[in-house]
């Protein structure tokens, strides 16, 4: 009975619920704006709120992190720039449904369906926290590692026509991803003596650049061309759909869960992942993929959503942060007294079942703030192109700006802006390249340290990797791909097979 | 009425303030070396409140990371000296010279406040087969190359504390490196590593909760959070010689700062440290609060320079001398 | 984009480039640890170059098979002037924010872009541009405190006069 009074704390005062509210307002536009991460307002609301009451300040923060990671598809269906690595597989065929004046039915199913995946989360929080986050302390640095080859394999799938191209941006992203110092050895890597390069080069700087600004740049070109008249009859997507789609999304929000609560990976693999899965298990989609599917809207919305719940399982079991916003929460306990870790759940009970009872009020303001005003920010695709593209370069300049108060990332944006306006002139895809940014610490890191703890010895390293029900798992998982997806494999492999079959 | 006269008079106040262009007279920015939610940013972000409080005025907070802090440095050196830009930092700028990142550090600006030291400690796993350091270095000895330590790459607390202890015994082992001591710490719970020095915040709540298990406290004596962990120097006495040691966290101005400025910072910290708040999260966090500024900061910050530098030095991993830097040997 | 089948203008430049670029990138690679141990700094770079060099020579390769494109210029259809323009107004823009301050720069920018691009009065633009502007300052400047460049523009300053004004 304890754990529903705590549950309704939040539900039950006016000013928790208020406070909850505004934070989820605030977040879906901090998600909106590419630049502004829920992780950097998280932290402006730890000093903002340093003299309130815990729970206070915890509703707003919560609401800001549901909110936020919600918001991030908004800029990515209506302007194609995600307004965070969360939301880049939104893009992907949230863009298209916009440009064929179906930007209100878009945003209105990646609401559902991202609540949908916020309740999968908070459910999975709340029955099976603790269980999850020993399963995920688990994972060794060779599965982290096997974790992000499954996911650049995606570059099968986000390549579009070309594979060759598609590798080759892939790679590039890899590459980009391992530029600064090496985190393991403090190796300059790809830094020519710059020093501001020694951090590396933001994904977000380049996402705002791929995306973003090589989308307006190409806008220039039909600068004559009327804009596309946007539907707005029809934005609660029909019951049907929500019917059809809902095992997808059920699915991708398992996906999401599991990557979120893993300590190394968050809500952007967990989205990529399940666009993914979407691609690979819709036989026949009633839109090709890239060019508008809703599958490939549902699955990394439900997926990113979820992760939220995802992320906080070992941060209120054990006091590990499961992405870099919980890692702000636990400093914000930490400021109000209480000592986030393993001893949270006994020392302070009410926690976790308040948290949970926060996390699906958000959630269903989340639903409301997402239903309402779609109208309005549909007519952002409508407005004059003349007016909306400065608007987006100023829009992308300060975004880049605000990743880390530098004018470096404003460089690197615009480099990678015009790079990728090349790249989309002679058909290359630029998805590939930002999901190698993403993955590239994760691979090579873990890789070696999977080399270095069986001192250098791959034999030692492969038979490891079979001795573990887990890695074997994710082992037989990059091979079934290889084998089934990869058109090098049913284009050359699988007719030679079957031929020396019937020879 | 009586309120009513406060305001006026702290208006007035406000506009002589103005008149004579008393600092400070605008907003100040806080450079917060290192990224959100980390523990610098965390201690930054809780004195900060009561800093406000005194000093009358907002300070927003930035937070701006890479190169190990070498870029936060780098910007504030590159502003006016004004006092309106302060460095929000840990000790890694004490390093920086003998790992060839950067020719400038904290003895080259000047001290607001150095408001806490942490005590480095060896964590291992909870069902590893030793339990303080003499078995630990037993178990090393007899299963060379065996026990995997996390690390935190060249530089860092990890680095220093391990050419501590190599400086005394030999050791084969394995070392692993990891991004930063949470992850690791997450790793050693999983198993992916057995053995970790970290520091007393980030392990104690693990600690409590059987987790993981101390070895031992690099320092001269026991800690007041966890009583009845043996410090370092009952097995290895020679590490006196380096201890005590830790992280810290300061806040510096660049030099050349008007003498007035830095005088309104360094009391307006030395008094935001004493609030009862600011001390509570640092003992719960495992962290020894000095609360220093002057000559006093700028011994501290020479010793651990001296230490540090000729430990990594002696070590083979700096790229510079320390002695091209006129860094004593400690 | 619509998948080539046509070989577009500087599409054969662009894919030498890459793999010019693809080639530089693994020699850099190659210099960061050699070919030195699985686990040393470079080997995941190189791994990628390597993969970037071949990726980018398969490509190269294809395209000089495919027929050239008729009908398509390069200075119409690939890079047009407008693109180049807009380029050169986000170059000298990006320059000038540190020097001249967020405000100042970014209200030249804008006022000249739609003044370029949307064509209508001097009024219109200027109206839409400092009404985008006040909002951009609000949301990242004030509410979400970031402090952008501040260039010639005494903002700090500025902010603290109002707030005495409102004070006083």
């Amino acid at each position: 009975m304890d754990a529903l009074s705590y549950f309704a704390i939040s539900w039950l005062s006016p000013e928790l619920l208020g406070l909850t509210a505004l934070g989820t307002f605030l977040g879906i536009y901090v998600g909106a704006i590419p630049g502004l991460s829920v992780t950097m307002a998280v932290s402006i609301l730890i000093s903002f709120t340093f003299s309130w009451d815990v729970n206070y300040a915890l509703c707003l923060m919560v609401g800001v992190f549901m909110g936020g990671v919600y918001g991030g598809s908004r800029t990515a269906i209506l302007l194609n720039i995600p307004g965070a690595p969360s939301a880049i597989a939104t893009a992907l065929d949230g863009y298209p449904l916009a440009k064929k004046g179906l930007a209100g039915e878009a945003i209105g199913l990646s609401t559902i369906m991202s609540v949908v995946g916020g309740f999968v989360g908070i459910f999975v929080l709340s029955i099976a926290a603790p269980s999850i986050s020993e399963f995920a302390l688990t994972f060794q640095p060779r599965d982290y590692m096997m974790l992000g080859i499954l996911g650049i394999m995606l570059v099968g799938s986000l390549s579009g026509g070309s594979l060759a191209k598609g590798i080759f941006a892939g790679a590039f992203g890899l590459l980009i991803g391992t530029v600064g110092l090496d985190p393991m050895t403090a190796e300059e890597r790809f830094t020519f003596g710059v020093v501001e390069l020694w951090d590396g080069i933001n994904p977000v700087a380049v996402m705002i650049g791929l995306f973003g600004i090589s989308e307006a740049l190409h806008q220039l070109h039909h600068m004559n061309k009327a804009v596309v008249k946007q539907k707005i009859s029809r934005i609660i997507p029909k019951w049907m759909d929500v019917k059809k789609y809902l095992p997808l999304s059920l699915q991708s929000s398992f996906i999401g869960v599991i990557v979120g609560a893993l300590p190394g990976t968050g809500g952007d693999i967990a989205a990529l992942m399940a666009y993914d899965h979407a691609k690979r298990i819709t036989k026949k989609p009633e839109v090709e993929f890239g060019k508008g599917a809703k599958e490939g809207l549902i699955a990394p919305e439900a997926a990113n959503n979820a992760a939220v719940g995802g992320a906080y399982i070992p941060m209120l079991t054990l006091g590990i942060p499961g992405d870099a916003v919980t890692a702000v929460f636990i400093g914000a306990l930490f400021i109000h007294g209480l000592n986030p870790g393993p001893l949270l759940m006994v020392e302070q009970p009410h926690m976790f079942w308040f948290t949970v009872g926060n996390l699906t009020l958000a959630n269903i303001f989340v639903l409301i703030f997402g239903l309402t005003g779609i109208k309005l920010f549909s007519k952002i695709v409508e407005c004059p192109k003349g007016i909306l593209i400065p608007l987006i370069f100023l829009l992308s300049v300060v975004g880049a700006y605000a990743i880390n108060n530098s004018v470096i990332d404003i460089w690197w944006m615009l480099a990678f802006g015009v790079f990728g306006y090349f790249m989309r002139q002679y058909g290359f895809p630029v998805g590939p390249v930002i999901l190698g940014v993403i993955l590239s610490s994760l691979t090579d890191e873990n890789w070696r340290r999977a080399i270095l703890s069986e001192r250098g010895s791959l034999t030692d390293l492969f038979s490891n990797l079979l001795s573990s029900p887990l890695s074997t798992v994710l082992l037989f998982a990059i091979v079934f791909i290889l084998v089934s997806q990869s058109p090098i494999w049913t284009r050359w492999i699988k007719p030679n097979l079957l031929r020396s079959k019937t020879n | 009425m009586k309120k009513r006269l406060l305001s006026t008079v702290a208006g007035i106040a406000l506009m002589s303030g103005a008149a004579f262009a008393d600092y400070p007279t605008k907003d100040i920015q806080g450079i917060i070396q290192w990224g959100a939610g980390g523990s610098t940013d965390t201690v930054m972000r809780s004195i900060s409140p009561h800093v406000e409080k005194e000093l009358g005025t907002d300070i927003i907070l930035t937070n701006k990371t890479g190169g190990v802090g070498a870029i936060a440095l780098k910007y504030v050196n590159a502003k006016k000296p004004d006092g309106y830009t302060l460095l929000m930092g840990a000790e890694n700028p004490q390093m920086y010279k003998v790992l060839g990142l950067s020719d400038t550090d904290y003895n080259d600006m000047v001290a607001i406040n150095i408001l806490a030291r942490g005590t480095p400690i060896f964590v291992a796993q909870k069902d590893a087969p030793y339990n303080n350091m003499q078995e630990l270095i037993d178990y090393a000895k007899a299963n060379p190359g065996k026990v995997k330590f996390g690390s935190t790459g060249k530089g860092g607390l990890t680095s220093i504390v391990m050419a501590m202890l190599e400086s005394q015994v030999d050791l084969d082992y394995t070392s692993i490196p990891y991004n930063g001591d949470g992850p690791a710490l997450t790793a050693l719970q999983g198993g992916a590593i057995d053995v970790m020095p970290s520091v007393l915040g980030a392990t104690v709540e693990h600690l409590k909760a059987g987790r993981m298990k101390a070895l031992g406290v690099v320092d001269v004596e026991e800690s007041k959070l966890l009583p009845g962990v043996a410090p370092i120097t009952d097995t290895l006495p020679g590490m006196k010689a380096y201890l005590p040691w830790g992280p810290f966290f300061g806040v510096f101005v660049k030099k050349g700062t008007p003498e007035d400025a830095v005088e309104k910072l360094q009391a307006a910290f030395h008094k935001a440290a004493f609030s009862p708040d600011f001390i509570d999260l640092m003992e719960k966090r495992g962290f020894t609060i000095l609360n220093v500024s002057g000559e006093e900061a700028d011994m501290f910050l020479s010793g651990y320079r001296s230490t540090s530098s000729w430990l990594v030095h002696e070590a083979g991993f700096s790229k510079r001398s320390p002695e091209e830097f006129n860094i004593p040997k400690p | 984009m619509p998948r080539t089948v046509y070989r577009r203008p500087g599409e054969r430049v662009f894919c030498f480039l890459l793999v010019v670029f693809s080639v530089y990138l693994f020699w850099q690679a190659y210099g960061i640890s050699g070919f030195s141990e699985l686990s040393s700094p470079g080997a995941f770079p190189l791994a990628t170059s390597a993969t970037m060099v071949i990726a980018a020579c398969v490509v190269f390769v294809n395209t000089l098979k495919l027929p050239e494109a008729e009908g398509v210029r390069f200075f119409y259809h690939c890079f047009p002037p407008i693109v180049g323009i807009v380029m050169a107004l986000i170059l000298i823009f990006a320059i000038m924010l540190e020097s001249l301050g967020f405000i100042l720069s970014s209200f030249f920018f804008l006022f000249v872009g739609i003044q370029f691009l949307y064509q209508k009065s001097v009024l219109t633009t200027l109206t839409i541009t400092v009404l985008s502007l006040v909002v951009v300052y609000i949301i990242f400047r004030l509410v979400f405190q970031v402090v952008l460049p501040e260039g010639i523009v005494p903002e700090r300053e500025i902010l603290a006069a109002i707030e005495q004004f409102w004070r006083g």
